[in-house]
């Protein structure tokens, strides 16, 4: 191929019609959010037919897609480590589990010799403990857990990036048994073992309902008033995603996702870097802890399973690596089927055709099959972002060029060697 | 950033002392270790002792499944995450086979039947990986990275569902044709089905190390793993090689399985999960693509946790998994290349 | 050999190489080579395939270790830093096998390498305060500019990924050009051009050294390009300096044409 002639080029969305597909996604989601709202608050007025009111229990129901809000939290910070700066982390529920107990210890009377509120809301016939205002605690818990993978990620993110996919396979592994055991570490019962730390005070914030808005504490069935303040954190996140993407930070990551040897060779400090993908992506898991930890009004040791944070990859990956709104549906369609979906679909199909087939046991094969499909089919997810939908459908490298490059990586006193160059004599000749 | 750095301070003498650093952390990490072996040993023997029996065992079981995953890194540089739970089938296999065959009591029957059983499970492991090499890795092989990792996740999550269904949600305890009873060594009790597993396993050693070394196709492999651009020049079926190594890395799960299955019995779906994470920290403690290592790291893994969780001063059973996890990071921090890899140097 | 005087009487260096050795186990792919690349001076390494010339680059940058001796750049000692230090520091690369960043636009790839020179750190991008947002303007239009100083300015907005190969080396340039560099280090710049761009590329090289006030070591094969542009070569072989000097002294220097065309190339030489 003569290197003149130019590569073919792909055809990209160009001007105008480029910004608007950039706020395609964000309005769509905008607009779900709104309408999810006005159509939940006009459901517990009582408007609707009761009919509707039954199919949406059945299978939209609000707590559901509280908890799906969630995982897009928790999604979206995994995003910046593996879509972002392409560092594969297998232990992502590490810092859920953090940011939970976070909330465990800072909002309960759990600690009962202390006696410590900073605008909190202790629930009734609390005596004692720490209870600090949620908001606060969604800071601390983000503070801890970045604090977290920064020190998780210091002495492993020089390594190469399938070892770190197992380290952070041990982290991940670590941090809920050390919860779960830490009822008695050295006689201190920092974690209350497998009891969990529970109630987590209730959170004070606005409801809205037939008396109108109020101010309150909001109790286990305020699931609207719970939508709203879990619909703000996820627009704080999904704001921070996207700011930092297109800045200084964001172009370093995605260097480094694309050639790591050239981004540093061109001044991006590699540890530091990958460091703030790994301790922001690590505020987000904090964030999601926390308001996981609201949303059930409690930590439990042994929900922080592997499986969670496979269930996470599984949404990044099915939406789009690196594409917040793709991660941002694959998270809500997959917690959505997960929790409701699933069960909900197993029911329908028993009750059709007279079987009892036990279908939530069948989600293992689901989000595995998942992932395995989508790496053999679609490794680019659904909705990925512009740029990804190039490369990840076609080989890294040709035959051709991994050949080259090969014989120059492993044997660096080859140096000058080209695949289809000129042969040494030539200049020899010429000289 | 640049004017703040003290122009005195010479670089070299920064990164000098970083390594100090490191060097002198994994010193003090090794003494720890071994003060707290001293202190174990004075004050409890025999307990000692015991506890490194059956350490030892676990850690040959370790070695078996280690030695899969260091075969299939050595020459296509993928971690399988899918091993341990093709580790796990290897139990479900054996325990239902010879259950099925009616094979509950140890006799000399029993004991035909747990040969027999044996080749079979190496069998069944065998066919399992190859068939996800074919299927799945092999069309990622030139994928970006991410690509078959993710993928082996995957299957994981799928063998563990086929556990799932097989065996049920709890864990099953199932009969062994294993002699059961034991001898005594200065008042360290020692299981015959120890033997047996140690047995089994330095036979299956001695033959891996004769194909891999001493065999074509062992050359073969040795070249794919190498350069499989340039195995493939020389002629070498690199997708037949490939698919060799993930067969013997099965067969080995295989064998694992069914020495587990008889001596611990007890097995559930998860079971591979947490054994195989436990025997790749095996394979890397040992260096990974080194098949000595897999087996050095995996008994030394055994060990040190049979001993964690039998001895008097130590973290106990609960956290063995995080003992295990914790030398796993350590060992990332100081020494990546394991105790008998080779430095590969960082690819340029 | 001139090679001794030249060092003691060049201009002051603007980096200095001293005694570098490099290892890999057992086997010194670069034994002991001290090499000076004078303030805004133009010079070229050559020689023949395996003799260690990218390997050296790479201990210039910092992508290998050094054994022993010692890089100076500008009288500052930056070996053992990480290959980012260095950049920022101001030693600048190319890559023999082009290594941009393919999925990100030519304008991105020019600004990754403004990174250590940028400030905006993460809360004042997530609040994109007016400090952060006049940085990247100034970005945007240093990166516009370094592209149309390369002559790709059209093609700010494409992927690099889908730039024609004379193109992406361009961008290379570029995107080294933006790190402000005091050393610009090119690695076979003219692989694959034809003469009449490579003849191009020689006047390219001035411009660069003139209008950015770098200067430039150049790795290169063809060598037209390497007797025109350079002011000083230095021959490399099996790792070990064996000749330096102007272009006339070397092309003359028996060793050199033993090392390119081995002992029995000496008849070719004499025909020459």
């Amino acid at each position: 191929m003569s290197f003149a002639e130019p590569l073919p080029r792909e055809s990209k969305p160009r001007g105008r019609m480029r910004r608007r597909l950039r706020f395609t996604w964000p309005l769509f989601f905008a607009a779900l959010a709104i309408g999810a709202f006005i159509f939940y608050y006009v459901l517990t007025l009582g408007y609707l037919d009761p009919a509707v009111n039954d199919f949406v229990q059945q299978w939209f129901p609000l707590v559901s897609i509280n908890e799906a809000l969630v995982w897009v939290m928790a999604a979206l910070g995994l995003n910046i480590v593996v879509g972002y700066a392409g560092l594969l982390d297998l232990g992502f529920v590490a810092f859920w589990a953090i940011g939970g107990y976070v909330a465990g210890w800072l909002m309960s009377g759990f600690f009962d010799k202390a006696h410590v509120n900073v605008l909190g809301n202790p629930a009734p016939f609390i005596v004692g403990g720490i209870h600090i205002n949620f908001w606060l605690v969604v800071i601390a818990g983000a503070a801890v857990c970045a604090f977290f993978g920064v020190l998780i990620g210091a002495p492993t993110l020089r390594l190469r990036s399938d070892y770190l996919a197992l380290v952070t396979l041990g982290f991940g592994e670590i941090i809920p048994q050390v919860f779960h055991n830490g009822d008695d570490v050295g006689g201190l019962n920092i974690s209350n073992g497998t009891k969990g730390i529970s109630p987590i005070d209730p959170v004070k914030s606005l409801s809205i309902s037939q008396q109108g808005v109020t101010f309150k504490s909001l109790g286990p069935f305020d699931h609207l008033s719970r939508y709203l303040i879990f619909v703000v954190l996820t627009i704080l996140i999904v704001f921070m995603s996207l700011r930092l993407r297109e800045g200084r930070l964001g172009r370093a990551w995605l260097a480094i996702r694309e050639d790591e040897l050239a981004a540093s060779a061109m001044g991006v400090p590699l540890m530091r870097t990958k460091l703030a993908a790994y301790g922001i992506g690590a505020v987000a898991g904090g964030v999601a802890g926390v308001a996981f930890a609201a949303h059930v009004s409690g930590v439990l040791p042994d929900r922080f399973q592997f499986s969670i944070s496979i269930t996470l990859l599984a949404m990044v990956v099915l939406g789009g690596m690196g594409n917040v709104w793709g991660v941002m549906l694959g998270a809500l369609v997959l917690a959505w089927f997960n929790s409701t979906g699933l069960p909900q679909l197993g029911d329908t199909f028993n009750s059709t055709f007279g079987t009892s087939i036990n279908f939530p046991s069948y989600s293992f094969l689901f989000f595995g099959g998942t992932l395995v499909l989508m790496m053999l089919f679609r490794r680019e997810g659904f909705l990925p972002e512009s740029r990804t939908r190039l490369v990840l459908r076609e080989p890294e490298r040709t035959d051709m060029e991994a050949l080259g490059s090969d014989i120059e990586e492993q044997a660096p006193e080859l140096d000058g060697m080209r695949i289809g160059g000129k042969s040494g004599d030539d200049e020899g000749a010429r000289l | 950033m640049t004017s703040s750095a003290p122009a005195v301070r010479s670089p070299q003498l920064a990164v000098r002392a970083r390594a100090v650093a490191g060097r002198a952390a994994a010193i003090l990490v090794l003494a720890v270790g071994a003060v707290w072996l001293a202190v174990n040993l004075f004050h409890a023997p025999t307990q000692f002792f015991q506890s490194a029996v059956y350490g030892l065992r676990n850690g040959v079981l370790y070695a078996l499944i280690a030695l899969g995953y260091t075969l299939v890194y050595g020459i296509i540089e993928l971690i399988n995450f899918a091993h341990g739970d093709l580790f796990m089938l290897g139990t479900l296999f054996s325990a239902f086979t010879l259950t099925g065959l009616g094979l509950t009591v140890s006799s000399p029957k029993g004991w035909l039947g747990f040969v027999l059983v044996l080749v079979l499970a190496m069998i069944f492991c065998a066919s399992i990986n190859v068939t996800i090499e074919f299927l799945a890795y092999r069309r990622l092989r030139r994928a970006p990275k991410l690509a078959p990792l993710i993928t082996a996740v995957g299957m994981s999550f799928i063998l563990q569902f086929v556990g799932l269904r097989w065996n049920g949600s709890t864990p099953r305890l199932w009969p062994s044709v294993l002699p059961a009873g034991h001898f005594q060594i200065g008042g360290v009790n020692i299981d015959y089905n120890i033997l047996v597993v140690i047995t089994v396993t330095a036979g299956l050693l001695a033959l891996m190390t004769w194909i891999v070394t001493s065999t074509r196709t062992g050359k073969a492999m040795r070249a794919t793993a190498q350069d499989q651009d340039a195995a493939r020049l020389m002629g070498i079926n690199v997708n037949r090689i490939i698919s060799f190594t993930f067969a013997m890395g099965g067969a080995l799960a295989g064998a694992a399985g069914i020495l587990y299955q008889q001596t611990v019995g007890t097995t559930r779906y998860n079971a591979g999960f947490q054994l195989g994470l436990i025997a790749f920290t095996a394979a890397v403690l040992g260096g990974i693509g080194n098949l000595a290592g897999a087996v050095l790291g995996g008994v030394l893994i055994g060990v040190i946790q049979g001993l964690n969780d039998g001895l008097p001063y130590a973290f106990g059973q609960e956290w063995s998994q995080s003992v295990v996890f914790a030398i796993l990071i350590m060992l990332m921090v100081f020494k990546p290349t394991g105790l008998l890899g080779q430095n590969i140097g960082e690819k340029v | 050999m001139s090679a001794e005087t030249l060092t003691q009487t060049a201009t002051p260096a603007a980096l200095l190489a001293e005694e570098i050795t490099v290892r890999f186990g057992g086997l010194v792919a670069v034994d002991s080579v001290s090499f000076t690349i004078p303030e805004q001076g133009i010079v070229s390494l050559i020689g023949p395939n395996g003799a260690g010339k990218t390997t050296f680059f790479n201990a210039l940058t910092g992508l290998y270790k050094v054994a022993h001796g010692r890089v100076l750049l500008g009288g500052r000692n930056v070996t053992g830093l990480s290959p980012s230090k260095i950049a920022s520091l101001g030693i600048a690369r190319t890559f023999q096998n082009i290594r941009l960043f393919g999925l990100m636009t030519a304008e991105e790839n020019v600004k990754v390498a403004m990174h250590s020179r940028l400030k905006a750190g993460i809360v004042r991008t997530v609040l994109r305060t007016p400090r952060q947002r006049r940085e990247e303007r100034a970005a945007h239009d240093e990166a516009l500019e370094l592209l149309d100083f390369v002559g790709i300015g059209k093609t700010a907005d494409e992927y690099a990924r889908n730039l024609s190969y004379g193109d992406q080396r361009r961008l290379e340039v570029a995107r080294a050009l933006a790190l402000q560099p005091r050393v610009l280090l090119l690695d076979e710049p003219t692989a694959g051009m034809n003469p009449r761009e490579s003849a191009v590329f020689v006047d390219f090289v001035h411009r660069v050294r003139d209008e950015k006030r770098v200067s430039v070591l150049l790795i290169e094969h063809d060598m037209s390009v390497v007797m025109r542009v350079s002011e000083r070569i230095t021959v490399l072989d099996r790792g070990t300096k064996i000749a330096e000097g102007s272009a006339d002294d070397v092309k003359a220097d028996p060793r050199v044409i033993e090392a390119y065309l081995g002992k029995s190339g000496e008849e070719v030489g004499d025909d020459e």
